[in-house]
């Protein structure tokens, strides 16, 4: 895990409020707010100094900067467009609908295209140039400085080697030996060129719209994990928010919500107990309840719902309350009054490296998400590929460390031949996929369900989709638009898998496998128009 | 896996990309059928699903002019008669010039979409900011401007032309591979899938991409080679391009979508042959942004959202191959698009239905059959508008 900054508010650097910025969504100018945290989801985009969709919870702001609310008219607040919104309850079929009168093809076409988009052509106030990248040779370079990064760091230097070690973070600290590039985010690592000198190119994204190549000889990703989203009527409604998002955005002592609900039964439910105590109203699980959660609940005298589906967030601007039912089928819905929906249940590991380099994937029941096959040091399936942390299926800091440090030794030790040992593949079935079950035959929540909230992608879309016999996560991707928009999926494709594994009655890898496209977050044009002309001289 | 229901079709289709879809919807509407199409993947998995959209008229060739003439009226047809929207948009098509010898090729390409009735405009570089106003002009000497030609959005044109042919009783296989091409008797009589034999009076090889390797497998020598080319596509923006853009001397193009992406590409070399897969190259993401920044400054700061790649089926003239190979009978080809397959099938796809039939097409055998690459003595003239 990322080490956790101040978050902003309470850092006291100017910029919007994460706790009370509202934006809107493309299509429907849906009300919204701060989601993710870290820099993913949509739902924290900003017009600042003329330059669009950037991404407030990540952005250092300077008290001269002209922060704008992009797509609503004429405020995030008060939004007329809204109306759509309100006007086409079951959503707009942009797939069948506006197909008839012939005349009218021009005119629909103009008002579509005029919903799409988020933020205009950029009009920067001052120059965006095109930096030269820098070009930056190591032996071995460590992605993320975490908790396993650090120690792959320590455990390289202690056997004398100098890392490179890339953390997207802006203020990570130093490893004694090794050089600790931060504000730097990896983007793309094609498939190693084996017989170069360096057979790795990695290709990060810098501060100031530049890019960083690096050339190196083995590649340690220790970038770790992200907290799910959930599927229920109104999850995209303010005060729905993932743990990430509290932790990064919330102040412990002064939060931007009173009374939360959270969601999960595990160690990141119990994070979340213990950092805002005072905060937190109901414990509500997919399943069973981890004791050590349901013994920190007691103490504070705190609710507990296991095995509940959350059915809808409703409420006006913001979640006022929830709706929720017991699991088994015949229970009665209940509703609890709360501002906030924290969501805990479930951490996926970044996994776009490992799946670009051409990785051999393999679905994890156990954690609900594709990871890399990997073996005893956290080897993977291409020779000088190594995973530590969360990638390689560490829960706890402490097997975070110990994956880490497992990787370092093997990394400098020269690696463990290629040949991967098979790892019997965990089996069983994820909680979620009898949830999303239950949750499908319970019917639609209250209003829209926004599945893919960059793109505002409803569930009857999908639903549609299966219907008529398009099956498989690739097409059901291309058919919805599901996980096309800027967070390229993360926070809607891990569950459409469950959803479509309920619809399909199959079992999840048959729904297939979540391409993952680069670059890993969106990269500059003028960021990448920085990088070596090819044909230039061999690294 | 969706395996045949039958032993025996009148037409197996090898390829469910848009170009084999559309022949088995015309020959099932002309009660061709029962027809097959079978595809190795999943439905849009090849270049339908991986192409930038375009649909152009501008050509230098007036027989491609005319029979895309045709297809963008299919095109607008298309989602009343098919019940998806492609949203086809005619924003135009604008072709840019860099030096004299280009401001040439555009006149002549320019004369022969004028001579098929066409409203074809020659630009000065001093015109294109009307069409285009965020473009630079730095080093613009002239363009090209057609207004009735757009674009589209690929995914739709599959989903719909699908389900007409499921609606006219053909069947798609998906997840089924071809394995091998059944020859008695000097005909072409069936294939080998990976869900068993088919037999077949006709052999369709729409293969796209993979189409010289279907080819081979009835054991014929065809010139059509696999290249590999990249695109890529930006965060949504507001509206604010109307045509797609060419630039002739790198082969930059780029659009934006409905959706609000700028989608485009340029070429980088790469080995030809379909190996490698889709990957996407550091040089791909390096050339293409410097190239469309310094063309249109203003998009510096925007970010690339993904990036892939798709297999272009290349003829040595760049026209298509469309018709019966008069070394096996019974083998149809519908491939070599050369890059335009999508744009081109609802015309082309019916012509190939028709060569199935034995029915003769207007189509000119010397620019368009299987037979043109087999005579030593052939006189070709490549068409010249093939950029990127």
């Amino acid at each position: 895990m990322d080490p956790a900054p101040d978050p902003r508010p309470g850092a006291g650097a100017p910029g919007p409020d994460l706790r009370s910025l509202r934006t809107r969504s493309t299509r429907y100018h849906r009300p919204r707010a701060p989601f993710c945290g870290v820099g993913y989801c949509t739902n924290c985009l900003v017009r600042v100094n003329g330059v669009p969709n950037v991404r407030a919870c990540r952005t250092p702001f300077a008290p001269t900067d002209r922060v704008e609310v992009e797509n609503a008219w004429p405020s995030s607040r008060f939004d007329l467009l809204a109306a759509f919104d309100v006007v086409f309850p079951h959503g707009i079929d942009t797939l069948r609908g506006f197909r008839r009168p012939a005349f009218a093809r021009g005119f629909y076409q103009r008002v579509v295209r005029r919903l799409a988009g988020t933020g205009a052509l950029p009009t920067p106030t001052r120059p965006v140039g095109t930096a030269p990248a820098r070009t930056i040779e190591t032996d071995v370079v460590i992605v993320g400085a975490g908790t396993a990064g650090r120690a792959c760091a320590g455990a390289v230097v202690g056997a004398g080697g100098r890392p490179v070690v890339l953390e997207r973070e802006p203020g990570a600290a130093a490893v004694d030996g090794a050089e600790v590039v931060v504000g730097t985010t990896a983007v793309f690592l094609p498939p190693p060129v084996l017989g170069r000198p360096f057979p790795f190119q990695l290709i990060a994204s810098a501060p100031g719209g530049s890019a960083t190549e690096v050339h190196a000889r083995r590649v340690v990703v220790a970038v770790g994990g992200y907290d799910a989203s959930l599927w229920f009527a109104g999850s995209d409604r303010p005060g729905v928010l993932t743990a990430d998002g509290a932790e990064r955005m919330h102040p412990a002592k002064r939060p931007g919500f009173h009374r939360a609900v959270v969601f999960g039964g595990g160690p990141r439910a119990l994070e979340m107990l213990n950092r805002f105590p005072e905060h937190v109203d109901a414990v509500v699980a997919p399943g069973t309840i981890d004791p050590d959660v349901s013994r920190r609940a007691s103490e504070l005298d705190i609710p507990l719902y296991p095995r509940t589906l959350v059915l809808g967030a409703l409420g006006r601007s913001r979640v006022e309350r929830v709706r929720l039912t017991r699991r088994g089928g015949s229970s009665p819905t209940f509703e609890i009054p709360v501002d906030a929906v924290v969501l805990a249940h479930r951490r996926l590991p970044h996994a776009q490296l490992f799946f670009q380099a051409g990785a051999r994937m393999a679905w994890r029941p156990d954690v609900g998400a594709y990871s890399p096959a990997i073996g005893a040091c956290g080897e993977t399936s291409v020779p000088g590929l190594f995973a530590a942390g969360e990638p390689a299926g560490a829960a706890r800091p402490d097997d975070a460390v110990r994956s880490g440090e497992v990787a370092g030794a093997a990394v400098v030790a020269g690696g463990p031949s290629p040949s991967l040992p098979v790892a019997p593949a965990p089996e069983g079935r994820h909680e979620l996929e009898g949830y999303y079950q239950e949750w499908l035959a319970a019917g639609p929540g209250p209003g829209k369900v926004v599945v893919c909230p960059c793109e505002d992608v409803l569930l009857p879309e999908l639903l549609d989709a299966t219907d008529r016999g398009y099956r498989g996560i690739e097409v059901i991707k291309r058919y919805t638009g599901l996980g096309t928009g800027l967070c390229q999926g993360r926070y809607c494709l891990p569950d459409a898998l469950f959803v479509l594994a309920a619809r399909e009655r199959r079992p999840v890898p048959e729904v297939g496998y979540i391409t993952q496209r680069p670059p890993v977050v969106p990269t500059s044009l003028g960021a990448l128009a920085g990088l070596p002309e090819p044909g230039g001289p061999p690294p | 896996m969706t395996p045949p229901t039958r032993r025996s079709y009148r037409v197996a289709i090898v390829g469910g990309g848009i170009v084999g879809l559309f022949t088995a919807y015309h020959l099932l509407r002309a009660g061709a059928g029962p027809v097959v199409v079978l595809e190795r993947g999943f439905l849009s998995s090849g270049a339908s699903g991986r192409n930038g959209g375009g649909v152009r008229q501008q050509w230098d060739t007036r027989a491609t002019v005319r029979l895309m003439r045709e297809a963008v009226g299919a095109w607008k047809r298309f989602g009343r008669e098919f019940g998806t929207n492609v949203w086809f948009r005619q924003g135009g098509y604008l072709f840019l010039a860099t030096t004299p010898d280009e401001v040439g090729r555009l006149h002549k390409v320019t004369e022969a979409v004028r001579a098929e009735g066409l409203d074809g405009r020659l630009l000065d570089a001093t015109d294109v900011p009307r069409h285009a106003p965020a473009l630079s002009l730095d080093g613009v000497l002239g363009a090209t401007f057609l207004r009735t030609d757009g674009t589209l959005y690929p995914f739709p044109g599959v989903w719909g032309v699908y389900e007409a042919v499921r609606a006219l009783g053909g069947e798609v296989c998906l997840g089924v591979e071809v394995t091998g091409v059944r020859i008695e008797g000097g005909r072409a009589v069936g294939l080998t899938t990976s869900a068993g034999p088919v037999d077949a009076t006709t052999v369709v090889n729409a293969a796209g991409g993979w189409s010289a390797d279907v080819s081979r497998l009835a054991g014929l020598a065809v010139p059509n080679v696999a290249s590999r080319h990249e695109i890529l596509a930006t965060e949504p923006l507001k509206p604010f391009l109307d045509p797609m853009v060419i630039r002739l001397s790198d082969g930059l193009y780029f659009s934006q979508t409905m959706r609000g992406e700028v989608v485009g590409g340029l070429a980088v070399p790469h080995p030809t042959g379909t190996r490698a897969g889709v990957p996407t190259s550091v040089a791909f993401l390096g050339s293409m942004s410097r190239s469309l920044v310094r063309l249109v400054p203003a998009l510096a700061p925007v970010g690339v959202l993904r990036a892939w790649s798709g297999y272009y089926d290349d003829t040595p003239d760049g026209f298509p191959v469309i018709g019966e190979d008069p070394r096996l009978p019974g083998f149809v080809h519908a491939n070599g698009f050369s890059g335009h397959g999508f744009m081109l099938s609802p015309a082309s796809s019916k012509r190939v239905a028709k060569a199935v039939m034995g029915e003769p097409t207007d189509l000119d055998p010397a620019q368009f059959s299987p037979g043109r690459f087999l005579d030593p003595h052939r006189a070709a003239t490549p068409e010249g508008l093939q950029p990127g």
